[in-house]
């Protein structure tokens, strides 16, 4: 006899005293079948607990008789409830758990296999069936004899009991009569578990698309071998997600693949709706074909016409094997440590690991609540759930893009809907995907039509006022919190461009993280290169700053374009940093309609084929968006400095020929003046009149994206001369300055740029790393770092800030804060761009706008 | 910021011994880092010239400001102009002159008046020339300024924003210095430091002799103590404005034929009002029976604080069902509002771009799905009868409807989504341009 037990679950073992339980499972753990710690046992909790196996109360008076009876069944009840919270505890942990007590009754069975249910795990019963007389024989040998009275009550109930057993729900139950004919082996290994240290490639949902499919394997890089057989040279293997069948043009070619592969064990299948239905068929249940799945009953019937019924019958069957042995999900592993987890349509952090029909349920369908009107099922969000950070790999419902959710990501994109049919590399994490020759299901509700028509829906409030987390491809998961989520939310229902036209808001940027070393800086460009040197990064660009105003523009090939994209005809928008109109209505369609003039003129548009451009800019003069800045704080400021100062200066000079001592007020006070000259000259250096449009000019220094990519891996040089592209096309754009930073002589080079640009009044320039997103070691660094002149700082740090004793205190400015928060809106400002060049929904691009609004209302010194 | 004494005449070298300062050397008081200076130009027995200046320490001043999470706060003009700072930072430097506490044998010259001329600025004021001559001629001074050159060339309308204020007359030293000390806070465009009772007792102190008897006493009050609340502890407020009565009335017009309209309808256990500001139209509805629930939503923490307020007002009354508060927006989608009975959007449509209107409509009417809807707004017809000819209502409405506008705009609403519409004015009606308010009153069609 073979009995195998189950990686994990739970084991009762059933007989009277004297069976020889305790003795078999030792020898069991003698021969490293099992570990002791996977036996638990009901006498050695009786110890536990009341530091004795058994009372024996036979030959006692009638009340002390009572008295230790009562004893014995306290100390059983404690045992017992020990015992059950231990069982469950392993349970939970996905254990394997064999129990050592009698279980002749009902009640003492059921309670186990409830929790094993509850918690998912197998439950086997071994019963011990062993003759009356043996067991006699052996109480009488024992060091404490429970009696023959009561051996033969417990073989009555035994016996009595054993024929049900099987019908209470065991996953099996097994009856053994002579222990030595016994042959126990244990699964040591999580059948669900894979190692992924070859590569694993995980599919989507093929759904019949074999042309699709086969095209994604050889691009993947497999290759059919001597027996027809797809394999990979570096060995890896590919795993299906389920529902490889139905509603596509070739189930049966798709399904007798991955039979082929799955027997030659390199491939993997999992269990989903589709298959779950067709082997129900296939075992003859009552089910209706339909929703796709009456297509493989035509391929089948087609099949059978062609091959006749043997050749049918045959392959039928290994399609149930194939089908009735897909388990429900599979965890992948590292170095034997689950990483991650491949399943259909969803699963729940407590079942992964474990298999159950509760499990399977889920995993075929996800999570379910009812059905809506049309009697389709009302699809909840199974991910915001998940807690831990094990990768989710899943599919079942159609997403336009591979979507990465709270650590996980759906990888069905539609192929049989006429979307694509998508690979995700394992451990890479990296995606191959292969368009669908055609829409296949061709059915009225097409779910990559429905999300499209749905895509600009409002987002939904309840995920994001209490605060949420966005997950960034670049920087990880960015929590914002609630006290920063509410106000942001204000701020867009009144004051900013529609939600579906905020696209992006510009991270912030850090300045110079330490002070300058030079005594009469507050800023140099050497502390910004030390920086990117310090992170191995050599070659680095400097950007003139212009001073004037952010604004993104988002620039439109024609109306037709920007509904698809915004939902609004327009030929673009331009807002600025905190997603204000920047302009008034009319101005703005007088630029727009310029702009949008002069990039068709010069077939921009057709020439990248893109239905839009989406610009990061600074438009000047200063004076178009600082007016009332400029008139209530600076220009009121110098009137009141220079008028304060000269008034002084006066008094003292006609005191300074007969005041003893006053010459060094007189001298201060020169110099306070010459101060107050430079701040009042400074300011006016980025205002002029602004009567019309020309006298504009609108400096773009990033291409983010266009309708197709976004620009994030390209260099800054590159994004350069897409500056210098525009300025060509019309006289609004100017190019911006540039120096490329190679080493010593070229950095010095920039440092001359640098002080002649900002002694005539300019703002500074912007030191950047040579490509526009730069990890060091997996981390991201700055992406800019600002470097402003002397006389510009005046305006923000006040005109006498160069004064040596406050200049030694304004160097001890932080700007930490300032530099976290410029890494995550940095992240968060690409992470949006990318959701919304991907054509993901309304409220994917708009979590991230939020998420940088928010981080914008953090308190930080504005001087940074 | 400076003041420059000058006196001419006998006896002016007294001024020294009521300033308490030693006319022979200069004189320099650190106060929290900012320097407060002073030196005699002239010292003679009938002219004295002394000059009073400080030179602050930016830095400090601008690490006291509340606002320092706004880069306005480091850029300002409170190391210039004279203000309530320059005041405080000259009181102990002026202490002897302000209280006539000199040297005994000093002490009747405290009441002695001398021909002097100050000169104090810059002054940072919204007031006219016009409006400091009155403040200061009234006390016998002449008045004369001294203007800045422009600050700004950009900006060559703009009145100039820096002028040094020099007064001429005959005044004893103590009472030119307290009408300053007064003064000069009431000249400035704001304060420093928290304006409360104490500030009452200052007036009271240097105010005393001429303040009670000045023309414009009144708004020299008020605009000492700025806040209502502390200048109430001295006058009552009597004047209200004409026209605001006005409005309030068609506000409450609005509200009243809204209630109305709410209580006689038969289903109307759960009411959401949308975009319900500080709370004045949902306290309201917390008095109509028959309401189980009233939601009133609102994003702006602002406003959403002030109608809690007004909602615990109403609490002790028994009848009030205390609407509740919902963090909410337009914009965005709250399953919890589906399925109520009654929504309301008064007076919020006009404040939302015009394109992004039908949007929204779509999710109240295809979403949330109200059994009743009431929308009012402006009509912009009427505008005409209050004289606008083709501004707008409030600074922040984004449109105004004509009654045909608003009509079809809502009919076609409805027949998107399955309601009927009807139509109403409210407020004073006129024969050609109809009410200042129109409403429209969505119903859900059964469906069978």
């Amino acid at each position: 006899m073979h009995i195998q037990l189950p990686y994990a679950g739970i084991v009762l073992l059933i007989g009277p005293s004297n069976s020889g339980k305790s003795t078999w499972l030792n020898q069991l753990i003698e021969n490293e079948i099992i570990r002791p710690s996977e036996v638990v046992s009901s006498d050695d909790y009786r110890k536990l607990v009341g530091d004795v196996e058994h009372i024996d109360w036979k030959g006692h008076p009638p009340d002390e008789a009572d008295s230790l009876f009562e004893t014995y069944q306290d100390i059983s009840t404690e045992a017992f409830a020990l015992m059950t919270s231990l069982i469950e505890a392993r349970a939970r942990l996905n254990k394997l758990t064999i129990i050592d007590a009698t279980h002749l009754y009902a009640s003492d069975r059921k309670k186990h296999i409830e929790l094993a249910h509850r918690l998912h795990q197998p439950v086997y019963a071994l019963v011990l069936d062993i003759a009356q007389p043996i067991l006699l024989e052996r109480d009488r040998l024992r060091d404490f004899p429970r009696g023959g009275r009561r051996v033969k009550q417990q073989v009555q109930v035994f016996n009595r009991e054993k024929r049900t057993i099987k019908r209470e729900g065991f996953d099996q139950v097994h009856v053994i009569s002579d222990v030595s004919q016994v042959n126990v082996e244990r699964e040591n290994m999580n059948p669900l578990h894979l190692s992924s240290e070859r590569g694993i490639d995980v599919i989507g949902d093929i759904h019949g698309c074999f042309d699709e499919f086969l095209e994604l394997l050889e691009r993947l890089g497999y290759c059919p071998n001597d027996e027809g057989l797809y394999v990979h040279p570096e060995g890896r293997i590919f795993l299906s997600l389920g529902d490889v069948m139905s509603r596509g043009p070739k189930s049966l070619e798709t399904i007798e693949f991955f039979i082929r592969h799955v027997e030659a064990g390199i491939a993997h299948m999992i269990d989903s709706n589709h298959g779950w239905k067709v082997l129900r068929w296939l075992e003859g249940r009552n089910v209706t074909m339909k929703h796709g799945d009456e297509l493989f009953v035509e391929e089948l019937q087609m099949y059978e016409k062609q091959k006749g019924s043997d050749a049918t019958e045959a392959l039928k069957s290994s399609m149930k094997r194939l089908l009735k042995h897909a388990p429900s999900h599979y965890v992948l592993t590292k170095q034997a440590i689950p990483t991650a987890v491949c399943v259909h349509a969803g699963i729940r952090d407590e079942f992964i690991g474990k298999t159950s029909r509760d499990i399977s349920d889920f995993c075929r369908y996800g999570d379910n609540e009812g059905f809506d009107e049309a009697g389709k099922p009302i699809r909840k969000d199974w991910t915001v759930q998940h807690k831990s950070k094990t990768l989710i790999i899943w599919g079942h419902d159609p997403r336009p893009r591979p979507l990465r959710l709270n650590h996980t990501i759906n990888i069905d994109q539609g192929v049989v809907f006429g979307g694509q049919l998508t690979a995700f590399r394992y451990p890479e994490q990296t995606i191959v995907q292969v368009e669908a020759k055609q829409d296949y299901a061709q059915v009225d509700d097409n779910p990559l039509v429905t999300l499209e028509a749905k895509r600009l829906d409002p987002p939904n409030i309840g995920k994001l006022m209490n605060g949420y987390t966005v997950d960034t491809e670049a920087f990880g998961e960015i929590h914002v919190s609630k006290e920063t989520a509410l106000p942001s939310i204000d701020l867009v229902s009144h004051y900013t461009v529609p939600l579906e036209e905020l696209v992006y808001i510009p991270p912030t940027m850090s300045p110079t993280p330490k002070p300058s070393a030079e005594e009469d800086y507050l800023e140099h460009p050497n502390e910004a290169i030390a920086y990117y040197r310090e992170h191995g990064i050599t070659r680095l660009i400097a950007e003139k700053k212009h001073m004037g105003s952010r604004a993104i523009l988002l620039l439109f090939k024609n109306e037709d374009a920007a509904e698809k994209a915004i939902g609004r005809r327009t030929k673009g928008i331009i807002y600025t940093r905190s997603g204000r109109k920047f302009f008034e209505r009319e101005q703005e369609n007088e630029i727009v309609s310029r702009l949008h003039q002069s990039l068709t003129t010069h077939d921009y548009f057709t020439t990248y084929q893109t239905d839009f451009v989406l610009l990061d800019a600074e438009i000047l003069p200063w004076n178009l968006k600082a007016r009332e800045l400029i008139r209530n704080q600076y220009a009121h400021v110098a009137e009141q400095a220079l008028l304060d100062r000269k008034q002084l200066q006066q008094t003292l000079e006609s005191a300074v020929d007969h005041v003893e001592g006053i010459q060094d007020w007189f001298t201060e006070v020169n110099q306070k003046l010459k101060q107050a000259e430079t701040f009042k000259q400074a300011f006016q250096t980025y205002c002029w009149d602004v009567e019309e449009i020309d006298s504009i000019q609108i400096a773009p220094f990033h291409v983010l994206a266009h309708s197709e990519e976004t620009f994030f891996n390209q260099s800054h040089e590159w994004h350069m001369s897409m500056n210098q592209k525009l300025a060509e096309m019309d006289d609004l754009f100017l190019a911006t300055d540039y120096k490329i930073i190679e080493d010593t002589d070229s950095a010095n080079d920039v440092i001359e740029w640098w002080k002649m640009m900002t002694e005539d009044g300019h703002e500074g320039i912007v030191i950047k790393p040579e490509r526009f997103m730069t990890k060091v070691d997996g981390k991201l660094i700055q992406p800019a770092i600002k470097v402003r002149g002397r006389k510009y700082l005046s305006i923000i740090y006040g005109m006498d800030y160069l004064e040596p004793d406050n200049l030694k205190r304004l160097k001890k400015r932080n700007v930490s804060k300032k530099q976290k928060l410029a890494l995550r809106e940095f992240a968060l400002g690409m992470e949006g761009i990318k959701r919304f060049v991907h054509r993901e929904s309304l409220e994917r691009y708009h979590e991230c706008v939020l998420a940088t609004l928010a981080m914008e209302a953090e308190p930080v010194d504005p001087r940074l | 910021m400076q003041l420059s004494i000058q006196a001419k005449g006998k006896h002016v070298d007294v001024l020294s011994y009521l300033l308490a300062k030693n006319p022979n050397n200069l004189y320099e008081r650190n106060e929290n880092g900012h320097l407060v200076r002073m030196f005699f130009n002239r010292f003679e027995a009938e002219h004295v010239d002394v000059t009073f200046f400080v030179t602050p320490d930016p830095i400090e001043l601008s690490r006291n400001n509340a606002g320092q999470y706004d880069i306005t706060s480091y850029i300002n003009d409170r190391e210039f102009a004279v203000s309530s700072i320059f005041c405080s930072l000259l009181r102990t430097a002026l202490g002897t002159a302000l209280n006539g506490k000199p040297k005994p044998e000093y002490t009747e010259w405290v009441d002695h008046p001398f021909s002097m001329d100050l000169s104090v600025g810059p002054i940072a004021s919204a007031l006219s020339d016009e409006a400091i001559r009155e403040l200061f001629e009234p006390l016998g001074y002449q008045v004369d300024f001294i203007y800045s050159e422009s600050g700004y060339e950009l900006d060559k309308t703009k009145r100039r924003s820096a002028r040094m204020l020099r007064l001429s007359g005959l005044t004893t030293l103590q009472a030119a210095l307290r009408q300053l000390y007064v003064l000069i806070p009431v000249m400035d465009n704001y304060k420093h430091y928290y304006i409360d009772e104490k500030e009452v007792e200052k007036l009271k102190r240097y105010g005393e002799g001429w303040l009670d008897d000045h023309p414009q006493r009144s708004f020299i009050l008020k605009q000492a103590l700025r806040f209502k609340e502390v200048y109430r502890l001295v006058e009552e407020e009597t004047t209200t404005q004409a026209p605001k009565v006005d409005r309030q009335r068609l506000n409450d017009m609005r509200y009243e034929t809204i209630i109305e309209k709410v209580r006689s309808l038969t289903e109307r256990r759960i009411v959401v009002d949308m975009g319900a500001g500080e709370g004045k139209l949902a306290s309201r509805l917390g008095f109509v029976p028959g309401i189980d629930t009233i939601y009133a939503v609102e994003p702006s923490e602002r406003e959403r604080l002030k109608a809690l307020k007004r909602y615990e007002k109403n609490a002790e009354d028994p009848s009030f069902n205390p609407p509740l508060s919902m963090f909410g927006s337009l914009f965005y989608v709250d399953d919890q509002l589906r399925g109520a009975d009654v929504m309301i959007l008064c007076e919020v449509i006009e404040h939302i771009d015009e394109n992004r209107i039908p949007k929204m409509m779509t999710t109240l009417l295809n979403l949330y799905r109200p059994k009743t809807l009431f929308v009012t707004t402006p009509n912009r017809e009427y505008n005409e009868v209050y004289g606008l000819d083709s501004s707008y209502r409030h600074p922040d409405h984004r449109f105004e409807w004509t009654r045909s506008e608003f009509i079809s705009f809502c009919e076609t609403q409805a027949e998107r989504f399955g309601y009927t519409c009807t139509f109403s004015g409210i407020g004073d009606s006129h024969p050609t341009f109809g009410e200042p308010t129109q409403l429209a009153e969505f119903t859900r069609k059964q469906v069978l």
